[in-house]
C-alpha cells in the first residue's frame, strides 16, 4: 500500500537540517567551546562553498554525500539534553491529560469537592477563551 | 519515613558492630537453627549463620543503606511516590541481609531472587523508555543466575541437605560438586556482571542515583562475590580457577578501557565498579578470599560516596549526566568536590587512603605468587587504566571550564546530602586501616624486588599523565590516535558485547517466531479452523439461499424437512 507522504521538505530545509545535525555532531567530538568554534567555522566554510549552487542535480548529490559522511562520522555517544528525546531524563515525570479527570469514579471525585464543583464552569470558560482567540472550529474537522 | 529507617538501620549497624568486635575477640561463630516442621525423616529447618564475615558485611550494608536513605530524603524530594521508593530500598536491604546470614541454599535463593526482583523495581522507578529497557536487561540477566542457583539446589539434594558449608571438606573431588561449582560460578558471574553478562550494569544507571549508590556499587553486585567467597573451597579445582580468572581479568580490562571513552558520568562510575568487581573476582579465583572480601568492603565505601557526589552534581546540572557539559565545579561545590576527590583517589589506590590497603595488597600478592605474564600485565594495565579514567573524570568535571551555560549559579548547600556524604567520607578514609586490623590477624609477608614493588606507582603516574593529556583538547595528535573513529566506537560501546548479548541472541528467534506467527497462526491455521470453516459455512448458506427464495419461513421449514428425512431413514 502506498504511503501518503506526511510532508514535503524543501531543499533548503534539508540542507539546514544536515548543517544543524553536523554541528551537534561536532559538539559531541570537540567539547571545549573554543575548539568547537574553530571546527564549526571550518564546517560553515565547507557549506558556504556550495551555497549558491543553481544546478539542482549537483545540489542533491552534494546533499546525499553530506548525509552519508555524517552517518559515517556520527559520534557513538551523542550529546543530548537531559529532558529532550534521547536524553536521560526524558519523560521521567508524565502528567496525565486533563480529560482523565472526567473518567474518575464519583467516590474519587468526592475527595476533591471544591475542584469538581467548578470544573464544568472552567471548561466552558476555557472553550470560550479559545474560540475568542482562534475562532470557531470547522465542521469538517469534527469528523474523521 | 526516611528518618525512621535511618535511625533503625544505624542502630542495626551499631548492634552488628558490637557483636562483631565481641565475636572477633572471642573467635566465635554462631549457628542458629529453627526447626519448623519435622515429620518422620523429613525436617524443614531455617538456619542462620553469624560469623565475623556476615557481621562485618551486614554492618557495612546497613551503614551504607542508612546513609543512602537519608540522602534520598533530599535527593528524591520532588517525588510523589517517595514512600514506595523507601519501602523498596528497605526490602532490598532485607533481602541482602537474608543473603548474607544464610548458610543454606534455600534462604540464599530467597535473598538472591529478592535482590534481583527489587533491583528491577528500583531500576524501572522512573518510568521512561530507557528505564524500562534497562530494567528488562537487569532482570533478565539476573534471572539466569537465579536459574543456576535453582539447579544447584536440585543437585545439592544428592547430599541430603541444603547446608552447603558442611560438604566442602568431604566432597571436593565428587562429580556432583564439579557441576555445582560450575553453576555457582555462573550464578555469581551474572550477579557481579562479569564478561558474558556485563551489559546490565552500565544500563542499570537509568535508576535514580541513591539506588545506584546502594545497589549497583556496594550490595547487589557484591552479592555474587560474596557467594563465591562462601563457596571458595570449590575454586581450588584447577579448571574453575582458570576460567574465572580469565573472564574476570578480561572484565577488569574491558571496563577500564570503556570507561575512558564514555561520557556519561554515572556510566563511567558504573564501569569503574565493573572493573573493581573484576579485580575482586580475579583475586578470589587466585585463592585469596579474605583479600577479596577486604577489597569488597573498602570498595563499597568509596564507591557509594562517589555515586552520591555524582548525584549532587547531577542535581546541580538540572539532570544532565554528560561530563562534556560539566567543568570547574570544584570552585562552586568545594565540599562535594572534596568527597569526590577523596573517593576518586581512594579508587586509584593513593597511599594510605582506604583503597590503597586492599588494592595494593592485591597487586603485591599477584606479583609475589608467580602467575602468567598476561595476568600480570592485565592487572597492572587495568590499575593504570583506573587512574587514567579517574584523572580524566576529575579533569572534565572539576578542572576544565563550565560548558553548559554562559551565566550560572551553582551551589551545594544541601546539608542533608552533605551530612550523609561526610559519614561515608569518614569511613572511606579510615576503613582501610580499620579493616586490615579486623580481618587479618597477621599480615601477609611479601618480599618483592624494588622496581616490582614500585610498579603500581609507575603505572599510576603514567595513567594520570595520560588522563590529563586526553582531556586537554588542545593536544590534537594524541587525541587523534586514541580517538580514531573505529577504535573509539568499538571501545566505548563495551566491545559491542551488549549488542551481541541482547540483539544478537534474540534476533534470530524473534525473526523466526514472526515467520511462524504470520504463516501459521495467521495463515494456515486460519484456513483450516478459524476463518476457513466460517467461509465454508457462509458459502453453503449463500448457495442454499437460492432455494429459500428470500423467505425465512422456508428456511425454518427446512429444519422440519430435515427431521422428517431423518425419521424416515432411521425408523422405517
Amino acid at each position: 500500500m502506498a504511503q501518503i507522504p506526511l510532508g514535503v521538505k524543501t531543499h533548503a530545509q534539508k540542507v539546514c537540517s544536515l548543517y544543524k545535525r553536523a554541528l551537534r555532531n561536532l559538539e559531541a567530538y570537540y567539547d571545549r567551546r573554543h575548539v568547537y568554534r574553530y571546527q564549526a567555522v571550518l564546517l560553515r566554510e565547507r557549506f558556504d562553498k556550495h551555497a549558491k549552487e543553481t544546478n539542482m542535480i549537483k545540489a542533491n548529490e552534494l546533499l546525499k554525500e553530506g548525509e552519508e559522511e555524517l552517518f559515517l562520522k556520527q559520534h557513538p555517544i551523542p550529546k543530548y539534553f537531559a529532558t529532550s528525546p534521547g536524553g536521560v531524563a526524558h519523560e521521567r515525570v508524565v502528567t496525565p491529560p486533563d480529560w482523565v479527570l472526567d473518567y474518575w469514579h464519583p467516590l474519587e471525585k468526592a475527595q476533591y469537592p471544591e475542584y469538581f464543583k467548578k470544573r464544568e464552569q472552567r471548561k466552558k470558560e476555557f472553550v470560550a477563551m479559545w474560540e475568542k482567540e482562534y475562532g470557531k472550529p470547522d465542521e469538517k474537522d469534527k469528523h474523521h | 519515613m526516611c528518618f525512621n529507617s535511618l535511625f533503625f538501620l544505624f542502630f542495626f549497624m551499631l548492634i552488628n558492630f558490637f557483636f562483631l568486635v565481641y565475636f572477633i575477640m572471642n573467635g566465635l561463630s554462631v549457628f542458629f537453627e529453627w526447626e519448623n516442621v519435622t515429620f518422620n525423616s523429613m525436617s524443614i529447618v531455617m538456619s542462620i549463620l553469624l560469623d565475623w564475615m556476615s557481621l562485618l558485611f551486614m554492618m557495612f550494608v546497613s551503614l551504607i543503606s542508612s546513609v543512602v536513605i537519608f540522602y534520598s530524603k533530599s535527593y528524591m524530594n520532588s517525588e510523589l511516590n517517595l514512600n514506595r521508593f523507601i519501602i523498596l530500598v528497605l526490602m532490598f536491604v532485607f533481602s541482602m541481609v537474608l543473603l548474607i546470614i544464610s548458610p543454606n541454599l534455600i534462604s540464599i535463593l530467597l535473598g538472591w531472587d529478592g535482590l534481583g526482583l527489587i533491583s528491577y523495581c528500583l531500576v524501572i522507578y522512573y518510568q521512561n523508555l530507557k528505564s524500562y529497557n534497562a530494567g528488562m536487561l537487569t532482570a533478565l540477566s539476573n534471572r539466569i543466575g537465579d536459574v543456576m542457583i535453582l539447579m544447584v539446589i536440585c543437585w545439592v539434594m544428592n547430599y541430603g541437605s541444603w547446608n552447603y558449608i558442611f560438604y566442602f571438606d568431604f566432597m571436593k573431588n565428587d562429580y556432583v560438586m564439579f557441576i555445582i561449582s560450575f553453576m555457582i560460578i555462573i550464578a555469581a558471574m551474572t550477579k557481579s556482571a562479569q564478561i558474558p553478562f556485563s551489559s546490565w550494569l552500565p544500563a542499570a544507571m537509568a535508576a535514580p542515583t541513591p539506588v545506584s549508590a546502594l545497589v549497583h556499587s556496594s550490595t547487589l553486585v557484591t552479592a555474587g562475590v560474596y557467594l563465591l567467597i562462601r563457596f571458595n573451597y570449590l575454586l581450588i579445582d584447577m579448571f574453575f580457577f582458570k576460567v574465572l580468572l580469565f573472564l574476570s581479568i578480561l572484565t577488569m580490562f574491558m571496563s577500564g578501557i570503556s570507561a575512558n571513552y564514555e561520557f556519561d558520568l554515572k556510566k563511567i562510575i558504573a564501569l569503574s565498579t565493573l572493573s573493581q568487581l573484576g579485580l575482586m573476582m580475579s583475586i578470589l579465583s587466585l585463592g585469596f578470599p579474605d583479600i577479596a572480601f577486604f577489597h569488597l568492603l573498602t570498595h563499597s565505601m568509596f564507591k557509594a560516596l562517589l555515586f552520591m557526589c555524582a548525584g549532587v552534581i547531577i542535581h546541580m546540572m538540572n539532570d544532565i549526566q554528560d561530563i562534556r557539559y560539566m567543568g570547574g565545579l570544584s570552585l562552586y561545590i568545594p565540599l562535594t568536590s572534596l568527597c569526590l576527590n577523596i573517593s576518586n583517589l581512594s579508587l586509584c589506590g593513593i597511599p594510605f587512603l582506604s583503597g590503597f590497603y586492599s588494592k595494593d595488597l592485591i597487586l603485591e600478592m599477584v606479583s609475589f605468587n608467580s602467575f602468567n605474564l598476561m595476568v600480570f600485565i592485565l592487572f597492572y594495565l587495568s590499575t593504570g587504566l583506573t587512574v587514567f579514567y579517574t584523572f580524566r573524570l576529575i579533569m572534565y568535571v572539576m578542572i576544565n571550564d563550565f560548558n553548559l551555560m554562559m551565566i550560572y549559579n551553582l551551589y551545594d548547600e544541601d546539608y542533608i546530602m552533605l551530612n550523609s556524604m561526610f559519614v561515608l567520607l569518614f569511613m572511606s578514609l579510615l576503613s582501610g586501616s580499620f579493616l586490615s586490623w579486623f580481618i587479618f590477624s597477621y599480615p601477609y609477608m611479601i618480599y618483592l624486588p624494588f622496581n616490582l614493588k614500585l610498579m603500581v606507582i609507575y603505572v599510576s603516574i603514567l595513567g594520570s599523565i595520560l588522563g590529563f593529556m586526553v582531556s586537554n583538547m588542545s593536544i590534537y595528535s594524541l587525541n587523534k590516535l586514541l580517538m580514531s573513529y573505529n577504535l573509539s566506537s568499538f571501545l566505548c560501546l563495551m566491545w559491542f558485547m551488549p549488542n551481541l548479548s541482547t540483539y544478537g541472541l534474540s534476533y534470530i528467534y524473534l525473526n523466526f517466531s514472526q515467520i511462524l506467527f504470520k504463516n501459521i497462526d495467521m495463515g494456515w491455521s486460519e484456513i483450516y479452523s478459524g476463518k476457513g470453516i466460517f467461509n465454508i459455512l457462509k458459502n453453503y448458506s449463500v448457495f442454499y439461499n437460492v432455494y429459500q427464495m428470500n423467505n425465512f419461513k422456508i428456511y425454518l421449514f427446512s429444519f422440519i424437512l430435515y427431521f422428517m428425512i431423518l425419521f424416515i431413514f432411521f425408523f422405517i
